[in-house]
């Protein structure tokens, strides 16, 4: 049995996922890798042209951070844990991380109202195709 | 296609555009100092005065034409300066028995006049005299409705978020052009002005603050100082998070104040964030706070935020102008925003944790760091020799603008040599948004959209000053929250200008620093009232908590008003 990869950002939105994907892990007895993706399109709505390299550095500090947090409450619960931190766009940034990883399970969480950067449709799209083209196992968590 | 611009472009060639672009701007600033020598006073035979629209206003560029003896040739001609000055000058011995002067100017109704028997006698004689201000009636031709449908075209654009805004600008000047030269050699009514004149209008003066400014903080940026003051903040607040906010408000509003808001923003919100989830709240709770103070603190100096830089340079006003008439204002509003803020997060902010682990721990101190102390020593240097050129530099002739150019100078010969890299850290797009926007300006200047409001609004406020300050700062307000501030503000100016010249009380320059509290405090009283709010907006969702429109709203809509209403306060105490 291979790794579970949980694609997590650290919100509050965030914990259910990571608390199920720690269970599944420690259920399995397998290790778990938390995924934060991020892009820095919001730059393009400010008026000014902004640093996206300064902007990028803190970012990843920040990712650090929050993966930090997320591995801390997986040794919580016994279960061994790393994180990778990559940029760009979500769909393309997750499938790599898939194939570059032992990976036998991705799990995502369930798009929230608010807080949510995606819409349910285009999350459910994207696991079938990824499962399509891996054949790894892809879960949305229920809501 | 990156690769095919990469084959356009080669590395050196990418890395000379923006010394170009550097290039550019001094050129076009050139060009608009390049002015015919001003007409002598007291010349030996003719006739002087000024040419001002029915507002007082100086018109430069009307064509006088001068005849003698009913003739049909003009036996002088000029042209107004740009104080409205003109001189007519006759040759001397030249028999004169009558005199006609015409005066024409796009947009404005033709003038004709003669000189009284008295002033004829002069100019028989062999004399000169300057004669009453020749008043032109503005009228409206086909080219005010065109340009005014491209301003508020533009306006639109930019608040919908269609084009950028800099792409916006440069359309809307682009437009104006084609209607002004090529549409205005077919019909006259749709001449504004030639690409000279046009430049005329731009205000050089901002750029370069602008560029100094960008270049100083470019370099700031890279040490750390913002991240290391956020986590010394959470260390001297020991667990107090009621403190830990004020802190942190203090912090983002004097950064904003003596750099710019955006910036301290984006540099701080990460680990602001961070201390959050470290003291068991909601990150929002700490972000929001330091983001409405910042954009309050900026609002206090000259170099705060754009819209000042634009009211300074337009004005004449300097830093010490805006610390001694503003900064006051911004502290006491800064207090008000500082009590809401505690009530409104009073529950959230006892909701405080135990701490954080120890590797969490080292990690927010590794975050807190300074990356750079040696860059941070001499950048600080420059940075405070610059701060001390803005408060002692006008009482040598120094301009901002200069004193700005002459830090980001220091900045590339002491703090980073390589030109390349620190041309790269220049915002270009935001210094051809302000050239643009000028122009555009200019336009909806010269066709007399501008002078129209100005009559509005004089005919609504009468002369009462404090109606007309409540009236500027809360226009400006409510309408930053919805449309971008600093085109609202650069067509604003010429409008404050004419209040301010026709209310009694008014010359103290309050309407303008009305502007400045309205423009820059509405940024709070929407999430899209200011690029800050954006770049957060953006960094908390990346963390997992959106900031949405609604929730932004709910906090930034009261904090904008109880800050305004601040402002506004102070503004009458100090004024009126």
């Amino acid at each position: 049995m291979g790794k579970i990869l949980c694609a997590t950002r650290g919100g509050e939105a965030s914990i259910q996922t990571q608390d199920a994907a720690i269970a599944r892990a420690k259920e399995i007895g397998v290790e778990l890798i938390f995924v934060y993706i991020y892009d820095v399109e919001f730059l393009a709505r400010a008026k000014y042209t902004l640093r996206s390299d300064v902007v990028s550095e803190e970012l990843d500090r920040m990712a650090e951070f929050l993966m930090t947090m997320a591995i801390e409450r997986a040794k919580q619960q016994g279960v061994q844990a790393s994180y990778t931190i990559r940029h760009g766009d979500f769909d393309a940034e997750l499938a790599s991380a898939v194939n570059e990883e032992e990976v036998s399970l991705v799990i995502l969480g369930h798009p929230g109202k608010e807080e949510s950067r995606f819409e349910l449709e285009h999350l459910q799209e994207f696991a079938s195709k990824l499962q399509e083209e891996t054949s790894i196992q892809v879960c949305i968590l229920p809501e | 296609m990156k690769q095919a611009l990469e084959l356009k472009f080669p590395l050196s060639a990418r890395r000379l555009m923006p010394c170009l672009g550097f290039a550019v701007i001094v050129g076009l600033w050139l060009i608009t100092q390049a002015r015919p020598p001003e007409t002598a006073f007291a010349a030996g035979r003719g006739v002087a005065g000024r040419v001002v629209d029915s507002q007082g206003e100086p018109i430069s560029d009307a064509e006088l034409k001068l005849y003698i003896n009913e003739g049909r040739e003009p036996a002088a001609e000029s042209h107004s300066q740009p104080d409205g000055a003109y001189l007519l000058a006759l040759q001397e011995g030249e028999k004169v028995s009558s005199v006609r002067v015409e005066v024409e100017r796009p947009h404005f109704a033709p003038y004709s006049w003669r000189p009284t028997e008295g002033e004829l006698r002069i100019l028989v004689e062999d004399g000169s005299f300057v004669t009453h201000d020749i008043v032109l009636a503005r009228t409206i031709v086909a080219s005010f409705w065109i340009i005014t449908a491209i301003f508020l075209g533009m306006l639109a654009v930019i608040a919908t978020e269609r084009l950028h805004n800099t792409l916006a600008a440069l359309l809307a000047m682009v437009l104006i052009f084609g209607v002004s030269l090529l549409g205005g050699s077919i019909n006259p009514d749709l001449y504004v002005f030639t690409f000279k004149q046009a430049l005329e209008h731009v205000d050089f003066e901002v750029i370069f603050l602008l560029l100094g400014m960008m270049i100083v903080i470019g370099v700031i940026e890279e040490t750390g100082i913002f991240q290391w003051l956020a986590y010394q903040a959470y260390r001297l607040s020991r667990g107090k998070v009621w403190l830990l906010a004020i802190i942190l408000m203090s912090i983002t509003a004097i950064a904003s104040a003596l750099l710019d808001n955006v910036t301290t923003m984006l540099l701080i919100t990460p680990i602001i964030l961070e201390i959050a989830l470290a003291a068991g709240i909601s990150p929002l709770s700490l972000v929001l706070p330091a983001l409405l103070a910042a954009n309050v603190g900026g609002l206090a100096t000259l170099i705060g935020t754009p819209v000042n830089i634009m009211i300074g340079s337009f004005v004449g006003l300097g830093f010490n102008d805006f610390v001694l008439n503003l900064t006051p204002g911004v502290i006491a509003a800064l207090i008000g925003l500082m009590i809401f803020i505690q009530l409104r997060y009073w529950k959230e902010y006892r909701k405080a944790g135990a701490g954080l682990s120890p590797a969490l721990m080292k990690q927010l101190e590794e975050n807190g760091q300074i990356r750079d102390k040696i860059k941070l020593l001499k950048s600080g240097i420059v940075f405070g020799v610059v701060l001390a050129l803005f408060v002692f530099g006008e009482q040598f002739h120094l301009s901002p603008a200069i004193s700005a150019i002459a830090g980001a100078v220091a900045m590339l010969l002491w703090v980073n040599p390589d030109i390349q890299e620190m041309m790269g850290v220049v915002d270009w797009t935001t210094l051809v948004f302000f050239i643009g926007l000028f122009i555009v300006v200019g336009a909806v200047q010269e066709v007399g959209l501008l002078a129209i409001t100005a009559d509005w609004i004089g005919h609504i406020v009468g002369e009462n000053l404090l109606a007309a300050i409540l009236a500027i700062v809360w226009m400006a307000m409510l309408l930053s929250g919805v449309v971008d501030n600093i085109p609202f503000a650069a067509a604003m100016l010429p409008v404050v200008k004419f209040l301010t010249r026709t209310i009694p009380g008014a010359e103290n320059n309050s309407l303008y620093y009305g502007l400045a509290i309205g423009a820059d405090l509405g940024g709070n009283s929407s999430l899209i009232g200011s690029s800050a709010n954006l770049v957060v907006a953006g960094i908390t969702e990346r963390a997992g908590y959106k900031m949405t429109f609604r929730k932004f709203l709910q906090i930034g809509l009261p904090a904008a008003a109880i800050t305004t209403a601040i402002g506004t306060l102070w503004l009458i105490i100090h004024f009126v």
